[in-house]
């Protein structure tokens, strides 16, 4: 009994216990309705052994959606909980444990694989190319994240959740403060989940640079494929440092080594510095895709090629390099000087200039464009003045001095908010809506999606703007309560009103889903939109060969001009396919990796010794597998082609 | 037999080795902090340059461009983060 | 699959040449990762707390003795393969088989100079310093110890299959992770010890 008692939770609550019971009877009804339906099968033949990079990122997908309505419920119980004074829903606890794991849920578990989702799926058919360069290592960086989202997930039902910030900042994070489980898991499920988001980095990298189609040279290629390009490039040199950062803290909370201590010589800064060092890039990596995604679009339903592609590239590099200069803007207040502070002061007013420079291509793209309102536009428009909001608002954070009357008040959180909402949710949402037909074969109703678009642009404004006044009233973040007299009380009902809109109008998103999986027609050829890049040349949804015929390229939109000007992209004959064969070694891997990151929890070495070991005979394995994959015959491909009707240019 | 041992590589190690006893003179001589900053900044690069050629053949591929690029970005980065790190928590701690 | 065979065989096919470029991107990344521990290590280095100051623990001769085997053995691990791109399997394997008992006797060393740290009270619990310095060493130390496996299962497929586009592939990629080893070697060497000892 005594061995089971470090499972049990630290500070419960009749919601927990709820949660508990609802988790243990969603996993007893997916068990038993995989069994009725005989889906096991299925399931294991087609989704957790593929190495297709559609289904991969539809499983990215999934997860972020589901991940997205974790971190919501969390968000409307803060708001719920502030929305009056001295309110009793939450206590102190449950409230810390509550933004932590909303944050880190958010960024890592629902951002992150929806940015990869939408990479995933969409860059590999935009170079033309068959699937990325090493299918199995993408497999393996998916059901890294998976297995580290659930992870970290499972931590408020068995051992508590973390609590110490997303930031987790030490000493707070330190055993001395934080004295339960929470954090540990929070060190080991971003580990995880890192390892794998650093495995995508190389991926794409190598995938875009090696397997462009014939003709696409670099300055050709769409502009969301760049966005994704610089994205990786980020990941590649960011991540190491969370790697770093969290196996230090990992060491001084399991192993009492000293470096974010305060005794010893230990320095508890370090951790903030080496946060933030990954920490903004990683904004980049989240905001740079959905920048792309906002270019295919505006220039589809302006009907225009985008304006100034070359500026657009070159101020995609300069943030890329950019962003590993500002990081000190995350803690001006810590101590280290107005000399410093000056320098990251003003690296942070530079990269507001490439970001400018971006703004105003897609307002000339606008410009004398044809506009079409689809759902997918209406997001990238109300991106515009909304992260306008956020942007100036980050610019008034980046002047040091002013900072100290911002930092760590509502203010900030406002800030980040409208950020991140429209650039990257409203991106993803807008994503999500515009190639849902080349996923499914199918389109998502287009009157609920406006509704539902209409829905969430005004309630982000409703729930987030009078955080910047109750900011600057002197509100802090992260606490719990306030008393009637501090006069914050009307700002955060509002603020509640419009995080009760916001589930609203996500509520939507899923109806509409529901909706259109009944009701939506299912003839609407290959290409919907009358888009312009490469995807759209091919069938929906999309035959696991992507394109019977390796296209040909000569242009930025190579779909377009085959289809305007008559240029020809598929030549030559079909030819018998070369394709990746499925492997269980990744769900496999990852499963042991599940293991290993619980046995590290809760310091269980016997287990963990075995964990290791066999996440090492997987790569063995793996090393020593003979797979040349296999090949699709031309019948095969006809046949396929034939189904899906014919060519499509 | 002497196929086996290629005068570039055999060079290389040679240099290796000098570069690592010009190094060992901040141990065995004493001089000044900047004097040994200096010599210790100067042999690493240059051995860290030189397997980066003549052993790891960085050059010699199609992908040379890339590869460069890659190595040089990631070194920038890497300056930049502990030059960053050590302004920020050390030299420009108040 | 097609194979080019105007290349040296590590190169000869696409798949080959995406693996080469996609561990020059992870060497990016390593650079990145240690170089976020040098950034700690400098900054943690003067704060010893109640623990000893390096330049009191480091012992020049087991570091020079590290130093020379690990640069000998990069050096052999470049001459396998050249003898790889020869065709000549049997040096090729012996050189392999040299660089892997250099590099063991390296890590023989690296285990001695633990214990001796241990010794002296130099822990990982002791202070900041000693905290980063074993976590830098220990990096480095876990990469090696992984090299020496990873080297030891490509000589055996080599033993099995001989020089194919596949095994020819994974050398080469397992040398240009050994150099890399090497080379983060001579940083720790000069700023880690000769630094520290100045």
């Amino acid at each position: 009994m005594e061995f089971f008692e470090r499972f049990a939770i630290p500070h419960p609550s009749p919601a927990i216990y709820a949660s508990m019971v609802a988790i243990g009877l969603t996993v007893i009804a997916i068990i038993a309705g995989l069994t009725y339906f005989k889906k096991w099968g299925y399931l294991w033949r087609e989704w957790l052994t593929t190495v297709d990079h559609k289904r991969i990122g539809i499983m990215y997908l999934i997860s972020a959606l589901l991940m997205l309505f974790r971190g919501g419920a969390d968000a409307i119980m803060m708001r719920a909980q502030l929305s009056m004074p001295e309110n009793k829903l939450l206590d102190a606890q449950h409230y810390n444990e509550i933004f932590t794991t909303h944050g880190v849920v958010m960024i890592m578990f629902m951002a992150m694989p929806f940015i990869m989702a939408l990479m995933n799926f969409v860059v590999p058919l935009q170079i033309g190319a068959r699937d990325v360069a090493f299918p199995r290592l993408n497999a393996l960086s998916f059901w890294l994240f998976f297995m580290g989202a659930m992870l970290f997930n499972i931590s408020f039902v068995i051992g508590g959740s973390p609590d110490a910030g997303w930031t987790s900042y030490f000493p707070l994070a330190g055993t001395e403060f934080s004295e339960s489980v929470g954090t540990n898991y929070y060190m080991i499920a971003l580990q995880i989940a890192g390892i794998g988001t650093l495995a995508t980095g190389i991926n794409f990298m190598t995938t875009i640079l090696k397997m462009r189609a014939p003709g696409m040279t670099l300055m050709k290629m769409p502009m969301f494929t760049w966005s994704a390009f610089i994205t990786n490039i980020i990941i590649v040199f960011a991540f190491p440092v969370l790697t770093v950062a969290l196996a230090m803290g990992t060491l001084d909370r399991l192993f009492a080594s000293n470096f974010f201590t305060t005794n010893n010589g230990g320095m508890d800064m370090l951790w903030a510095n080496l946060f933030w060092v990954w920490g903004h890039p990683e904004v980049y990596i989240l905001v740079l895709p959905a920048f792309g995604i906002y270019s295919e679009i505006i220039s589809t339903f302006a009907r225009r090629n985008l304006y100034g592609y070359k500026s657009m590239v070159a101020s995609m590099v300069i943030i890329s390099l950019l962003s590993f200069l500002v990081w000190v803007h995350h803690f001006f207040t810590m101590g280290q000087g107005a000399f410093v502070n000056s320098i990251f002061s003003i690296t942070t007013m530079a990269i507001a200039v490439p970001t400018g420079v971006k703004i105003f291509n897609w307002l000339f793209t606008l410009w004398k464009g044809k506009i079409v309102i689809t759902t997918p536009m209406l997001y990238s428009l109300l991106f515009i003045p909304l992260f306008t909001i956020g942007g100036v608002t980050g610019v008034m954070l980046g002047m040091s001095a002013a900072d100290y009357q911002y930092h760590n008040t509502m203010f900030l959180v406002a800030h980040f908010h409208l950020v991140i909402i429209p650039g990257v949710v409203f991106a993803m949402l807008a994503g999500l809506t515009y190639y849902w037909p080349k996923m499914f074969g199918f389109m998502l109703n287009e009157r609920l999606g406006k509704l539902s678009a209409w829905i969430i642009s005004i309630s982000t404004l409703v729930a987030f703007i009078p955080m910047f006044f109750s900011g600057l009233d002197g509100q802090a973040r992260r606490m719990y309560t306030y008393s009637e007299q501090a006069g914050f009380t009307m700002w955060n009902m509002i603020s509640f009103v419009g995080a009760a809109g916001l589930a609203i109008g996500f509520a939507l998103i899923v109806y509409n889903i529901y909706y259109s999986i009944r009701y939506a027609p299912r003839d609407i050829g290959s290409d919907p939109w009358d888009a312009r890049s490469l995807e759209w040349a091919t069938h929906s949804p999309v035959p696991e060969y992507n394109f019977a015929i390796v296209p040909n390229v000569d242009s930025t939109e190579a779909f377009w001009d085959a289809k305007k000007k008559g240029h020809k992209l598929f030549k030559g004959e079909l030819e018998k396919i070369h394709m990746p064969n499925n492997s269980p070694i990744p769900f496999i891997m990852s499963s042991i990796f599940f293991v290993w990151g619980f046995s590290f929890v809760f310091a269980m070495w016997i287990p963990l010794i075995i964990a290791t070991i066999g996440i090492f005979g997987c790569m063995a394995y793996q090393s020593f597998e003979k797979d040349h994959g296999r090949y699709i015959s031309v019948e095969e491909i006809k046949e396929t082609e034939e189904k899906l009707g014919g060519p499509t240019v | 037999m002497k196929e086996l041992f290629p005068i570039k590589q055999v060079m290389g190690f040679i240099f290796s080795l000098v570069l690592t006893a010009v190094a060992l003179a901040v141990y065995f001589f004493d001089m000044s902090f900047t004097a040994g900053m200096t010599i210790l900044l100067v042999t690493a690069f240059i051995q860290a340059g030189l397997q980066l050629v003549m052993f790891m053949h960085a050059g010699e591929s199609e992908d040379k461009a890339h590869i460069y690029t890659n190595v040089y970005y990631g070194i920038f980065i890497a300056i930049v983060t502990i030059l960053g790190t050590l302004l920020t928590m050390v030299w420009g701690y108040v | 699959m097609k194979i080019d065979h105007s290349l040296p065989l590590e190169y000869s096919t696409q798949e080959n040449q995406m693996k080469i470029l996609g561990f020059w991107i992870f060497l990016g990344a390593e650079i990145m990762l240690f170089a976020t521990l040098f950034a700690s290590y400098f900054v943690l280095a003067p704060r010893t707390g109640s623990g000893p100051a390096g330049s009191s623990i480091f012992e020049l001769t087991p570091v020079l003795a590290e130093t020379i085997l690990l640069l000998t053995s990069s050096f052999t691990i470049g001459l396998a393969i050249h003898a790889m791109r020869l065709g000549r399997t049997k040096p090729m394997l012996v050189f392999f088989g040299i660089t892997l008992i250099l590099g063991l006797a390296f890590l023989g060393v690296e285990i001695y100079e633990f214990n001796h740290y241990i010794h002296v009270g130099a822990a990982l619990q002791t202070s900041a310093f000693t905290s980063i310095l074993l976590t830098t060493l220990g990096t480095h130390g876990a990469h090696v110890t992984f090299g020496l496996v990873w080297g030891l299962f490509i000589m055996i497929q080599i033993k099995k299959n001989g020089l194919t586009p596949q095994t020819a592939n994974k050398s080469f990629i397992f040398s240009l992770y050994w150099h890399f080893l090497d080379v983060v070697w001579i940083f720790i060497f000069s700023f880690i010890y000769l630094k520290g000892m100045m």
